[in-house]
């Protein structure tokens, strides 16, 4: 067996229910409690949970539209620039910024830069790229892709207190409450 | 699903009752006013119903158009097993169903052929240009390609609603299965028969010229104008108390998002078949641009630009604008109006050659759509406006965007 990874600072505290609806309950309970570091992890999608966890609709569209019309206008002004500007180029005929035959080059550079904000840009309200993460290590948490439901407020919530909040979690109905620790390297 | 209270069918009305005899009277009246009304708007051009028969090509595409787009909608939810539409489909398989009447409403087209398609003046018929394809634009073959297309049409919409309708009663699974499997060939034949009669109806309206893409051109508006139908009649049968809680925020939210997507699709399709042509610059080909873009037609055009694509793709693009109702009735009306348009610029040129405001046309626009919209009615009366036993009820009932 490896050794047993070293345990440092409280991460979070965490319960699981046995049943969808426990878990729905317990959600409304810890969003009504105003936490706001926290989160919910279930094995399949649970319709009517993001209200239940109170969850605010994303910021992800406006940077995805902030990107679009980035790629746009760029794509008009390298066009502009290049072929009317800076080496100025009849192309059959047409006139040296003819904006029927720049559109499906704006068009393109619309649609990758919104798909490169909308990648990127969900990593970044994500915290992602990141390796690994402290529930990952927790033995209980596994099931957490089968068949048990898990609520989990994180130690940096401003309303965390390591007491109140095992009490409160523990009022949730779920079965044991567990204590999270960060992992420390070496 | 613990916690959100399932709608039934228990929850609301789904049927029309003695609401249908009222909307389709007043619906039939208005349609026949609308068509006496342009007909003495037509005559009294003098031009020996020029006008007119112009405008009544216009409308005829325009309605056509929507029926087909229900149609072809009907066949994709089945060809992908799709249930968020099970709760509204009958809707469309009415407004598919009503072919036999604009079979009917072909008629007077083929009447009136004489005064509208350049290919029916002897002239043209003789000349050079038009030696290939005389064979295939003359009366006879027209009148035979609308029979045919009127057979598959019909053919597909009507199986479509009997089979459902029959399905209420009965539940049998293999309806739906059946469906599923003919679909495929439903869409094909139907699609290609559409493209076929854009070619018929609208673009050998000038028979030299031709683009490849016309068929997709005319399908890309018309399912828009289909989608924004849809809208504004499910919204209607809700504010008289009917599809209440069943059809939610959820489904408009698709609608909207079908709305929005073949807005786009339709500005990409127009885009293209112009980029090409102006790119090209080959005299035969831009000459259709050409007597588009003068003597105001080009303002015309520019603002179907705007009016069709721009401002309902921006309109439409963000998801509060889709599950808001005023929002999306707003862009439903914005789209009916803007697409007609369209159609307006792409036919009233070879009409007259200067911009022209066509009274017969906002006329008949009423006149063959209170003729449309009465047949809707009648078909729709009798029958549950859900189908009632689709084995995909339940899921459409639950259904959620993610």
């Amino acid at each position: 067996m490896s050794a047993t990874p070293r345990h440092g600072a409280l991460h979070a505290l965490m319960t699981d229910f046995e049943s969808p609806s426990q878990f729905m309950h317990a959600c409304e309970k810890v969003r009504d409690a105003g936490f706001r570091h926290w989160d919910a992890h279930s094995p399949f999608p649970v319709h009517g949970l993001d209200d239940a966890m109170g969850i605010r609709g994303t910021r992800l569209p406006w940077i995805v539209l902030v990107g679009g019309i980035t790629g746009f206008s760029a794509a008009l002004l390298m066009q502009w620039w290049m072929n009317a500007v800076d080496y100025p180029y009849v192309i059959s005929g047409k006139p040296l910024l003819g904006l029927p035959a720049n559109f499906p080059v704006m068009f393109e550079l619309t649609v990758l830069f919104s798909a490169f904000a909308c990648f990127f840009g969900m990593w970044g309200l994500n915290g992602m790229p990141r390796l690994h993460h402290p529930l990952l290590a927790n033995d209980r948490f596994r099931r957490a892709s089968q068949d048990r439901f898990y609520v989990v407020i994180e130690a940096r919530d401003p309303k965390f207190d390591s007491e109140k909040t095992r009490a409160f979690l523990a009022s949730l109905g779920g079965a044991a409450v567990e204590e999270v620790r960060e992992i420390v390297e070496g | 699903m613990a916690h959100t209270h399932v709608p039934t069918l228990q929850d609301t009305r789904t049927t029309l009752d003695g609401l249908g005899p009222r909307v389709f009277g007043a619906s039939l009246a208005i349609g026949i006013v609308g068509m006496l009304a342009a007909f003495g708007l037509g005559s009294a051009q003098g031009d020996n119903l020029k006008q007119f028969a112009f405008a009544y090509v216009l409308n005829f595409a325009f309605f056509l158009g929507i029926s087909l787009g229900a149609l072809i909608f009907i066949g994709i939810m089945y060809v992908t097993r799709a249930s968020w539409n099970v709760v509204i489909r009958r809707l469309a398989e009415v407004m598919a169903a009503v072919t036999p009447l604009l079979a009917l409403l072909a008629i007077p087209v083929i009447m009136l052929a004489g005064r509208v398609y350049g290919w029916m003046d002897p002239e043209v018929a003789r000349s050079h240009a038009m030696a290939h394809k005389a064979g295939y634009l003359n009366q006879g073959a027209f009148t035979l390609r609308w029979v045919i297309y009127f057979v598959v049409w019909t053919g597909y919409a009507m199986f479509y609603w009997r089979s459902s309708v029959a399905q209420d009663k009965t539940g049998d699974l293999k309806i739906t299965r059946r469906f599923e499997n003919l679909s495929g060939f439903a869409l094909m034949a139907s699609g290609i028969c559409l493209a076929l009669a854009s070619f018929d109806l609208v673009m050998s309206i000038d028979p030299l010229w031709a683009s490849t893409m016309f068929g997709v051109y005319y399908f890309s508006g018309s399912f828009v104008s289909f989608f924004a139908v849809l809208t504004l009649v499910t919204m209607g049968l809700q504010n008289t108390g009917r599809l209440t809680r069943i059809v939610s925020a959820e489904h408009f939210h698709d609608y909207g998002k079908l709305m929005f997507g073949f807005t786009f699709f339709w500005g990409y399709i127009a885009y293209s078949q112009y980029m090409l042509y102006w790119y090209a610059n080959i005299p035969e080909e831009t000459a259709w641009y050409l007597l588009r873009s003068t003597n105001g037609w080009g303002s015309v055009g520019l603002a179907t630009l705007f009016c069709t694509f721009a401002l309902p793709f921006c309109g439409l693009i963000s998801r509060w604008a889709k599950r808001n109702r005023k929002v999306m009735a707003f862009w439903a009306v914005w789209i009916i109006v803007a697409q007609w348009l369209n159609l307006y610029w792409v036919i009233m040129p070879e009409y007259s050659e200067h911009a022209v405001f066509s009274p017969a046309a906002v006329a008949l626009f009423v006149g063959i759509g209170g003729l449309w919209f009465a047949g809707v009615t009648r078909l729709a009366m009798g029958n549950s406006l859900v189908p009632t036993r689709d084995p995909r009820l339940e899921e459409s009932l639950r259904f959620e965007n993610a």
